[in-house]
This record gives structure tokens, C-alpha cells and sequence, in this order.
């Protein structure tokens, strides 16, 4: 834990982050922490990017919060702090007030349109 | 890990395999000192203590009983007590759904630090194989788990029903070999072959998708490299709705860097991805097998499809590129 910023420990990093972690460790030590830090918030940034591309169609929308955690919001103004996408589609199933289903044909569609519409 | 049906041999096998010399720094975790008794100086009883974590879901349960020993383990070889600890076989009841054990190491906040699952091995006994299969979901699970299945008493069947098994097997799991061993006579080395663990034993066959009653099984591929990031944000979204009937997934994955990245899940679990420097084969085609209970390949394929302007890449079946030698 960080006593500066009284962020929670994270004893289990989700699956999705350990190519970040993977990379800290074996990068260490002797490199460039900046380098890895200006990776960690591109990739952060390019995973927002991503999901808010799915979670428009629930009327919900991600941003990173400090580069640690992100922030979700829904249009009423109600918001939640999650870590990862672990803890992201739980968080958005609460808010959306429905399960965030990746085989459901309507946002299949959404999609699929948003696809076509950028090719 | 050692997973099989009730009375499918896998004390027996377990005993053939201890007795091998290359075995001797191994450690065992058993159940039940069953009738064949095991003899092996690193072997411990273990009882099952499950315990259920909040949300309920059965695959996200911890093994207390399995942190304790494998802690005990550790503290052993690390004080120098035992001699340099190289494997556990953790040998599992004949009913126990796999994917507990495999959270219990990635969770547990030191084991997963100092143990990574290599492989899980799953016995089925060729007389009373499809009794199993036919009757127990619990078996179909135990099947979709495995890295590697191990058909024992092939000597007592009739070659037919051996046959038919196989091929079932084959249609449950595409992606795990499957290893005849009558009379319990076995190869230690095919078995634990150091160096090939999930990451290397990556063999989806090339064919028509198969459907095992409720159980679905479909090999892809992509059209071109795919955004990592992507990726796991549709997996974890899959995932968390359906993680229960993903039985399985199990590939290796072109994500635009030199190697590929190793993906292995069962349910909720899935193992820390492996990005590798290089491809383990010729075979440089990403491929990616998914065991479904109830969800139809389609459904996969035509999500996959719609989130291809994310992905980067289009999913292709397997079967569509018949021919091409599968590895």
C-alpha cells in the first residue's frame, strides 16, 4: 500500500493486466521507469478507448482515475470506482441495471454498424 | 494435476508413475490412501475444504486445505528439508470439478508467486468411460480441463469401444492428447515432459465444430494479428456472464509481437497469459479452441465477427481450412 495516496494493495492482479506486470518486473532493474510508465498509461488509455466502445451501448462510460484505477459513470451521474476488467462488468451490470452480455445480438449489432461505419 | 473418474486407475497410475527414479523430487498431495497403496517419501493427505468465496460461483472457490499443504511444502524446500522441490502432483477425488484447484494457486496471494500449474492430466477408464461421460457432468468438465487424457484398462475393452471413446474424447477436448495406457504401463516422460506444459501442447484439430450433447467444441483462427487489449476485454466480458459454460479455452494467440501469447482458462480461471518470445512450432497460425456447455459455436464466432473492428482481426473456424496439417 501507498501511504501517499491511500490506495488499496493489490494482492491479485486480473489476468489482463499481467503483460504490464510481466514487463515491469523483467524490465527492472537498470531500465527506464519512465518509458515503462508512458507504456502503462498508453495502454491504459488505448483499453478505455476500447471498452468505451462496448459500454456506449449501455449508456456507460469508462475513464481512467490517476492512472490506478478507473472510474465508470452512467447519464444519471452515479459512478464506481473499479481496478480492472474484473471488477468492471460487475460494476457495469449494477449500473446498467442488466448483464453485459458479449453473444447478445442487439449489441452485436451496435457493433457491427459502429464497424462498418469507420471502414 | 491429477483428475479422472471414479475407479479409473488413477492411484494405479499414480503408483507406476511415483516409482520412476525421475519422480523422486516430487511432491504428492492425495485424497485418499486408497486400497493400492502409494508409496513415496513426499506423499501427503490432504482433506478436501472448499471454501465458498462470495459470489458463490463454484469454479472461484479456495482450497484451504490445498494452500496449507502447498504452503507447508514450500517452507520445507525453502528451509532445505526436503531435497529441491521440483513438482506436486496434487491427486484430486473422483468428483471434484478441477477448476477450484486451478483458482486456488492463481489466487492465493504467495502460491501464485511460487507454483504455476503445468498441466492437467485426467484419467478415464476405457470400459466405463462413456458410463461416465453420459451420466456425470462433472466427467465432461474434467475432460474440458485436461492438457493431457490418459485412457487406462484399454486391454480390457473391446477394441471398438476404445475406439468410440477416443473419438468422443476427441470431440469433447479437441485440444488435449490423449494417451493409451493399458495394464497401467505408462511413459513418466509423456506425462510430465518438462518443457511441455499448456504453453506448448496447443492442438486444435482441424474439423467441423463438435457437439457432445450440451457440450460444444470449436477450433479458430484469426485473419491477422489481434489487439491484446481487445482480447481480454471480450474474454473477461464473456467471462463474467457465461464463465460457468465455458468450460474451456485454450490457444495461442498472434497479438503482433514476435511469439504468441498463451491463453488457458477453465470457467472463471484463467492461467497468467503467457507471451512467449517465439512460436513453440512451424505452425505460426493463431488458434484458439473454445469448450462451451450450451453456448453454440455460432454465438462465439458471430460475437468474435462483430467485435472485429476492435480485435483488429476477423475469426475464421478452423474446419473452413481443412487440409491445412494441424500440428
Amino acid at each position: 500500500m501507498c501511504v501517499l495516496c491511500g490506495q488499496d494493495f493489490v494482492a491479485q492482479v486480473h489476468w489482463t493486466d499481467r503483460h504490464l506486470e510481466d514487463r515491469a518486473r523483467a524490465a527492472a532493474p537498470g531500465s527506464d521507469p519512465v518509458a515503462f510508465q508512458g507504456d502503462r498509461r498508453r495502454d491504459r488509455a488505448h483499453r478505455v478507448t476500447l471498452t468505451n466502445e462496448i459500454l456506449r451501448h449501455y449508456g456507460l462510460r469508462l475513464d481512467d482515475w490517476g492512472g490506478s484505477k478507473y472510474v465508470l459513470r452512467d447519464r444519471k451521474g452515479r459512478s464506481e470506482l473499479v481496478q480492472d476488467l474484473g471488477s468492471l462488468w460487475p460494476a457495469a451490470a449494477k449500473l446498467a441495471g442488466r448483464s453485459l452480455d458479449p453473444l447478445d445480438p442487439a449489441l452485436r449489432e451496435t457493433l457491427v454498424a459502429a464497424a462498418d461505419g469507420d471502414g | 494435476m491429477v483428475t479422472g473418474f471414479l475407479g479409473s486407475g488413477k492411484t494405479t497410475l499414480l503408483g507406476r508413475v511415483l516409482s520412476d527414479p525421475s519422480m523422486s523430487n516430487t511432491a504428492v498431495l492425495v485424497n485418499e490412501f486408497g486400497e493400492v497403496g502409494l508409496d513415496h517419501h513426499l506423499l501427503r493427505r490432504v482433506d478436501e475444504r472448499a471454501v465458498l468465496l462470495g459470489n458463490g460461483c463454484v469454479c472461484c472457490t479456495t482450497r484451504e486445505d490445498l494452500v496449507e499443504s502447498l504452503l507447508e511444502l514450500l517452507d520445507l524446500d525453502q528451509r532445505g528439508e526436503i531435497p529441491r522441490l521440483e513438482r506436486v502432483v496434487v491427486e484430486t477425488t473422483g468428483l471434484a470439478d478441477p477448476a477450484p484447484i486451478l483458482h486456488t494457486v492463481f489466487a492465493d496471494p504467495v502460491l501464485q508467486h511460487h507454483f504455476s500449474v503445468d498441466l492437467v492430466l485426467t484419467t478415464v477408464d476405457a470400459i466405463n468411460g462413456d458410463l461416465h461421460l453420459d451420466r456425470n457432468p462433472e466427467s465432461v468438465k474434467q475432460i474440458a480441463a485436461a492438457d493431457k487424457v490418459i485412457v487406462t484398462k484399454t486391454d480390457l475393452a473391446e477394441p471398438h469401444l476404445v475406439e468410440g471413446l477416443l473419438s468422443r474424447l476427441g470431440a469433447i477436448n479437441p485440444s488435449a492428447r490423449v494417451i493409451e495406457a493399458a495394464f497401467g504401463e505408462t511413459d513418466v516422460d509423456e506425462l510430465f515432459r518438462p518443457g511441455e506444459g499448456p504453453a506448448h501442447v496447443v492442438r486444435p484439430a482441424a474439423g467441423e465444430p463438435h457437439d457432445v450433447g450440451e457440450t460444444h467444441s470449436v477450433s479458430l483462427t484469426f485473419g491477422g494479428p489481434v489487439d491484446w487489449a481487445a482480447f481480454g476485454i471480450w474474454l473477461s466480458m464473456l467471462l463474467h456472464v457465461r464463465g460457468e459454460d465455458v468450460l474451456r479455452v485454450k490457444g495461442l494467440l498472434d497479438v503482433g509481437e514476435r511469439g504468441p501469447v498463451v491463453v488457458n482458462g477453465v470457467q472463471h480461471t484463467i492461467h497468467p497469459p503467457e507471451h512467449l518470445d517465439r512460436w513453440p512450432d512451424e505452425d505460426h497460425r493463431p488458434r484458439i479452441v473454445f469448450i462451451t456447455k450450451g453456448i453454440r459455436p455460432e454465438e462465439l464466432l458471430d460475437s468474435l465477427e462483430a467485435f472485429r473492428g476492435l480485435l483488429g482481426a476477423r475469426p475464421l473456424p478452423l474446419g473452413a481450412e481443412q487440409g491445412v496439417a494441424s500440428s
